[in-house]
């Protein structure tokens, strides 16, 4: 169930990815397809808890510079298939079953999908109708890659603590920062295309997710936040002159922070509550 | 950072990072001040007149400063013998003395890292459990070992 696991949040990131490459309305779908995938994986780690079986969040780095869309969807059945062929081993036959009927469809669809020339990794970082400085497209660059790390690792980890828990109090706060950073990643992973740097974000550290002290990783979470608010700050200044709808994305993104802060700062009264009392 | 061709393809596609499950060291560069951490995982062959690092990994808790970082030097260390690789460390120490310390610290973390699973690996042919060596980064660029013996 392991290896189940493993590909199927590797599947999930290369139809996000292949999301991305996209131009034209294929787009959509790949990125509903690769929701579809992200909840097959919250199921599949469901049962791993419920049969208490270890598990983590490890999986191998995935290639994704192409030059045809093909050539990644052709990637992508490749990869489903072989998660089809691992449902054979999952003891939960009902949950085996509806996956696998995802697959088979979601499998005949990318068949039938057109070709299209990809420029998610030309390196050029242009951003359509704007012209920015070297100093803005350097800072711009920076922060997208820091970026949509971070909001990965925010992703599994708030998933990690949800499926960790039967308090729906905090799930709810949990999902709604799964949301969030869901978006997030998704702006920022169409703006790397766009500028033709496209990337996987990297590998999570374990210690990361496993969080040992809840109480302190929320405060440092609630830190790093405010540090976010201040990088975005920093960027829409950088990039105000030469593209004012970008900077004024960039203050929309800060004022974003302001939701995570205030449930983490809502999660953390509950944990403290807890613990005290 | 100057962004050319060589160092976007660094943040695009990371060099050896990962784990390396064959691995016989590991070694720890960490900033006790923001938390971040590099872990270098070596495995040196040992069946040679002179053992030398045929196969590198690394993992960081950092920015994407560091990552390319890692993926350059890890990129050095892979072929160099022991004494190479603490030469390399050397010279990128050096190298750093030049930057203000918060553009070189990151840098700096990854160097002490590879120092760190070196260090560990030559600990380790003594007293075959060492646990991995973990060096803090420093202004002047002084490794002290976080968990002496």
């Amino acid at each position: 169930m392991k290896t189940v696991l493993i590909k199927t949040h590797e599947a999930w990131l290369e139809m996000l990815m292949a999301g991305f490459m996209s131009h034209t309305q294929s787009r959509q779908r790949l990125f509903d397809f690769s929701d579809i995938l992200w909840r097959h994986f919250t199921w599949i780690e469901h049962a791993l808890i419920e049969s208490g079986e270890a598990y983590d969040y490890d999986r191998d780095n995935i290639p994704i510079k192409v030059d045809r869309l093909d050539d990644m969807l052709r990637a992508i059945v490749s990869r489903l298939l072989e998660i089809d062929l691992q449902l054979v081993g999952l003891e939960d036959r009902a949950l085996a079953s509806r996956i696998s009927t995802d697959i088979a469809y979601m499998v005949d669809v990318l068949h039938g999908m057109n070709d299209e020339v990809v420029t998610a990794f030309n390196m050029e970082r242009k951003m359509p109708g704007m012209d920015l400085s070297e100093e803005a497209r350097d800072a711009l660059t920076l922060f997208l890659f820091d970026e949509s790390y971070k909001e990965y690792e925010l992703i599994m980890i708030y998933n990690y603590l949800k499926a960790h828990s039967s308090d729906a109090y905090l799930n709810r706060i949990f999902q709604i920062l799964i949301d969030e950073s869901f978006f997030h990643l998704k702006q920022f992973g169409e703006m790397m295309a766009q500028m033709g740097i496209l990337a996987v974000p990297r590998v999570l550290m374990k210690e990361l997710y496993q969080v040992e002290d809840v109480i302190a990783f929320l405060k440092e979470g609630i830190e790093e936040e405010i540090a976010a608010k201040d990088e975005c700050r920093k960027l829409s200044d950088a990039v105000g002159k030469d593209a004012p709808q970008l900077a004024k994305f960039f203050d929309f993104i800060n004022y974003q922070e302001n939701y995570h802060i205030e449930l983490m700062t809502e999660a953390l009264a509950h944990f403290k509550k807890e613990r005290h009392g | 950072m100057s962004m050319d061709a060589m160092v976007l393809d660094h943040m695009m596609n990371p060099k050896n990072y990962g784990t390396l499950p064959t691995a016989n060291a590991e070694g720890i560069g960490k900033n006790p001040q923001n938390g971040e951490k590099v872990v270098i995982y070596i495995h040196v062959k040992e069946d040679e007149e002179k053992p030398y690092i045929d196969d590198v990994a690394f993992q960081a808790i950092g920015c994407t400063t560091t990552i390319v970082a890692g993926s350059m030097l890890t990129e050095e260390a892979k072929g160099l013998t022991l004494d190479g690789a603490q030469n390399l460390v050397a010279a990128t120490m050096q190298l750093l003395e030049k930057l203000p310390p918060e553009d070189a610290a990151c840098s700096e973390m990854v160097a002490l890292a590879i120092k760190a699973a070196v260090d560990t690996y030559e600990k380790r042919k003594e007293e075959g459990e060492y646990p991995p060596i973990t060096y803090q980064v420093t202004n002047d660029c002084t490794p002290k070992e976080e968990n002496a013996q």
